[in-house]
């Protein structure tokens, strides 16, 4: 048995890169604020410790780089490390939350020999991690239990126990190195325990009489008398089908009716895993070495051979003009770039359906993405935001919908021109409605006009720095909605506010009432 | 006595079926019609309303009747069901030129921009396939858009397709480039004066409807008022007389701007 801890990779990708010379903390809520649940090498110099509170390492600590700990992606990293060790043996099982969530377990029985003995092994092991940039304490020996302990608390970082030699080894390690539950281990300290040997001195029954059933399984999970099964990691399911051809295809159909035979055989696949493919790829391999990759997302995930043939099919017309088949393609292959979850759906008796409406929403929009560009097909995402300009989002149309608010019976104008156009105008009086505009060459009277609606620069965005340099750039605007002799209804603003903003307010024609 | 009772009761039930049809529409069967719920419109058309299952031609009257072309789609599909998608087809070069629609104006017209599927087209052959594409797929309520030239050929295809999955099609049409084409109605919609209330603020938009051609049925005009928030037309008052409503309005709109100006 062979555990090896890495010091956790945890680095969030934020805006404000981590210079890590300086001390480095990642943080974890706790009682009484966050506390420091990892650490670099810097902050360890400058006296920090896990578990300590960061208001005392603030004040341990200058300039102290603080993030919040993403477990999630800490978990994520551990597995893909623990799935990149099963080059020594097929069993690599990551910690779980009691172990640390640190490192992983490997159980080299029988395989650490391809490697020239145990030795070797953790060598290479840690001369691999050390080139990924993971400083590595590795142990082996005979139980989980003993190896987790000797990795953490043996003065050597790489350091093989002989077998049968656990209760020797272990004996001079303090406490923690069993891996108990911290209130078992605060009682087992008050009680003056200070090391393990001192525990495997005394009876057993007393402390099976007074200690949860804990204590004594792991101190037999160390020793070996009872057995610690390992859960070893899986590798994720790769979706991929491929075709060789005995004579090249050239064609369009032919190509589209060979994806379609490959997506019926990994439908099966997805189908087991309860699964859907939310992005594809096609490789064709042309004769003359040359590799084609089409990419497909998808709106929903779908195992639908038919779909995904018709998206291919409409993804080719839209190339037909600048591809070139030359000889054909003498391999056609279809992966699943990213697979989400996909739950048997119960359909519905009558044909119009929500969720069949639904699905076939999602179809409709993967045919128009693939045609008209994914950027093509969109939908309104309310945004709150008193800039009219800004108060709304084109999204593309993929994935659940944003409710929108009611509306406030506030007039906004069904057509918003790309941009506010300039108009001139006649008031009666500077600060008062329009008396007559002329917007795009054609002049207007206007018959009534309704307003203002004054609408102010939204300061809490800006950044403080900019704030005062585009002070003269956001104006506040006074809205008026105007209506013409012949029922036109525009709606128009007045830029700046006289005498404070400015001196002569400009007038902008911003969009079309229905 | 008893068989009296059992009468009532079907009665009653009948009563109740009537009002839940009303209520929702296209609940039981499909819809064949979309309809104003206005006697005076519906009776001139075949099917008591839009037909489903058909193009519809919508002409803007003049250059800046395009917002109210597009309020008159909007408020019309506004009153199909909430949980109904629906597809809006508009070319990229039209939306640069008369701006494009915006999602706060849906909601203030009581069209839910959620619903809303905005497919942007950089030429007329994308759009028409688009439009045919998207009424194929059975997924939308209703599907509209703009296409600026169309001829006889195309505009039965477009029909045919709509006709098929028995979903409305409904296109703007540039006053310029009419054709004659397959639609089963053409309406040509011009502006007209907002309806006001008393302090002459603007309360609900008003259209002017012309109903130019209709197959199997009587084409009319009418000045139509939409209520957001019930999402019903009614009949603009035809009686009053235009100018003295106006000035009523104007001479309302100048009071208030004066207080305005004194405060």
């Amino acid at each position: 048995m062979l555990a090896a801890q890495a010091k956790k990779p945890a680095k969030k990708p934020t805006d404000k890169p981590i210079a890590p010379e300086a001390p480095f903390v990642l943080t974890v809520a706790g009682s009484g604020g966050p506390r420091i649940a990892a650490l670099n090498e810097a902050a360890e110099a400058a006296g920090l410790a896990p578990g300590e509170p960061l208001a005392d390492a603030r004040a341990k600590a200058e300039f102290l780089q603080v993030r919040a700990v993403d477990t999630a992606a800490d978990d994520a990293a551990l597995r893909r490390l623990a799935l990149w060790a099963t080059r020594y043996t097929p069993t690599a099982s990551p910690y779980d939350e009691a172990n640390g969530a640190d490192g992983f377990f490997l159980d080299i029985e029988g395989s650490a020999h391809l490697f020239g003995g145990e030795a070797q092994l953790i060598a290479d092991l840690t001369g691999r991690l050390r080139k990924f940039g993971l400083p590595s304490r590795v142990a082996v020996a005979s139980t989980p239990g003993a190896a987790w302990a000797l990795s953490r608390f043996h003065a050597a970082a790489l350091f093989v126990l002989p077998p049968r030699q656990e209760a020797e080894a272990l004996s001079s390690l303090p406490i923690k190195a069993l891996r108990l539950a911290a209130d078992t281990r605060a009682a087992l300290h008050r009680l003056g325990f200070k090391t393990v040997g001192a525990l495997l001195d005394k009876p057993r029954a007393p402390f099976a009489a007074r200690f949860r059933a804990e204590l004594l399984r792991r101190i037999d999970q160390a020793l070996g008398r009872v057995d610690e099964p390992l859960v070893p990691v899986v590798a994720p399911p790769v979706y991929h089908s491929l075709r060789y051809l005995l004579e090249p295809v050239g064609t369009q159909d032919a190509v589209v009716a060979l994806a379609r035979r490959l997506m019926q055989t990994l439908a099966h696949v997805l189908a087991r895993d309860n699964a859907g493919a939310r992005a594809l790829r096609l490789s064709l391999y042309n004769v003359d070495g040359a590799v084609e990759a089409i990419d497909i997302a998808l709106t929903m995930p779908a195992r639908d051979a038919d779909h995904v043939a018709r998206l291919i099919a409409l993804k080719l017309e839209a190339l037909a003009a600048m591809q070139d088949t030359g000889f054909g393609f003498e391999a056609v292959g279809l992966a699943v770039t990213r697979a989400e979850r996909m739950t048997a759906q119960q359909t519905e008796f009558t044909a119009a359906g929500d969720s069949d409406r639904t699905e076939r929403c999602a179809a409709l929009i993967d045919a128009l993405r693939q045609r008209l560009g994914p950027a093509s097909v969109r939908r309104f995402e309310p945004v709150a935001s008193h800039i009219p300009e800004q108060a709304e989002l084109l999204t593309p149309a993929i994935g659940d919908t944003t409710a929108w608010p009611a509306a406030d019976g506030k007039m906004r104008p069904l057509l918003m021109l790309p941009k506010a156009e300039p108009a001139e105008v006649t008031a009666l009086v500077p600060e008062g409605p329009p008396r007559r505009f002329c917007w795009r060459g054609v002049s207007y009277d206007v018959a009534g006009a309704q307003g203002p609606e004054r609408i102010g620069a939204e300061w809490w965005r800006a950044p403080p720095e900019v704030c005062a340099s585009e002070r003269q750039a956001a104006l506040t605007r006074d809205y008026f909605v105007v209506e013409d002799a012949g029922g036109h209804r525009f709606w128009l603003f007045r830029e700046g506010l006289y005498g404070r903003e400015t001196a002569a307010a400009r007038w902008f024609v911003h969009g079309l009432f229905a | 006595m008893n068989e009296s009772a059992d009468l009532t009761a079907a009665r009653n039930r009948a009563a109740i079926m009537e009002e839940l049809r009303r209520l929702m529409p296209g609940a039981e069967g499909l819809r064949t019609a979309l309809p104003f719920g206005l006697f005076a419109i519906d009776s001139h058309l075949p099917q008591g309303g839009l037909a489903c299952g058909a193009l519809h031609e919508i002409v803007p009257g003049g250059e800046r009747a395009i917002a109210a072309a597009f309020g008159f789609i909007a408020a019309l599909l506004a009153r199909l069901p909430r949980t109904q998608r629906l597809v809006f087809i508009v070319p990229g070069y039209e939306q640069r030129h008369y701006g494009r629609l915006s999602g706060h104006g849906l909601n203030a017209l009581g069209f839910d921009p959620a619903r809303l599927i905005l497919v942007e087209t950089a030429h007329r052959t994308q759009t028409l396939w688009a439009m045919e594409e998207a009424l194929r797929s059975g997924a939308p309520a209703a599907v509209a858009g703009i296409v600026d030239k169309l001829d006889l050929k195309l505009s039965q295809r477009l029909h045919l397709a709509a006709a098929d999955c028995g979903l409305p099609l409904l296109l703007i049409r540039p006053a310029r480039d009419l054709e004659s084409s397959a639609a089963a109605t053409r309406w040509r919609i011009g502006t007209a004066e907002a309806a006001r209330d008393r302090f002459g603020l603007i309360t609900r938009p008003r259209w002017r409807l012309h109903l130019e051609r209709v197959r199997n049925g009587r084409p009319g005009e009418w000045v139509v008022e939409y209520d957001h928030v019930a999402h019903r037309f009614s009949l603009a008052a035809a009686l009053a007389d235009p100018a003295h409503a106006r000035s009523a309005s104007q001479k309302a709109g100048e009071e208030t701007n004066r207080q305005a100006h004194c405060a």
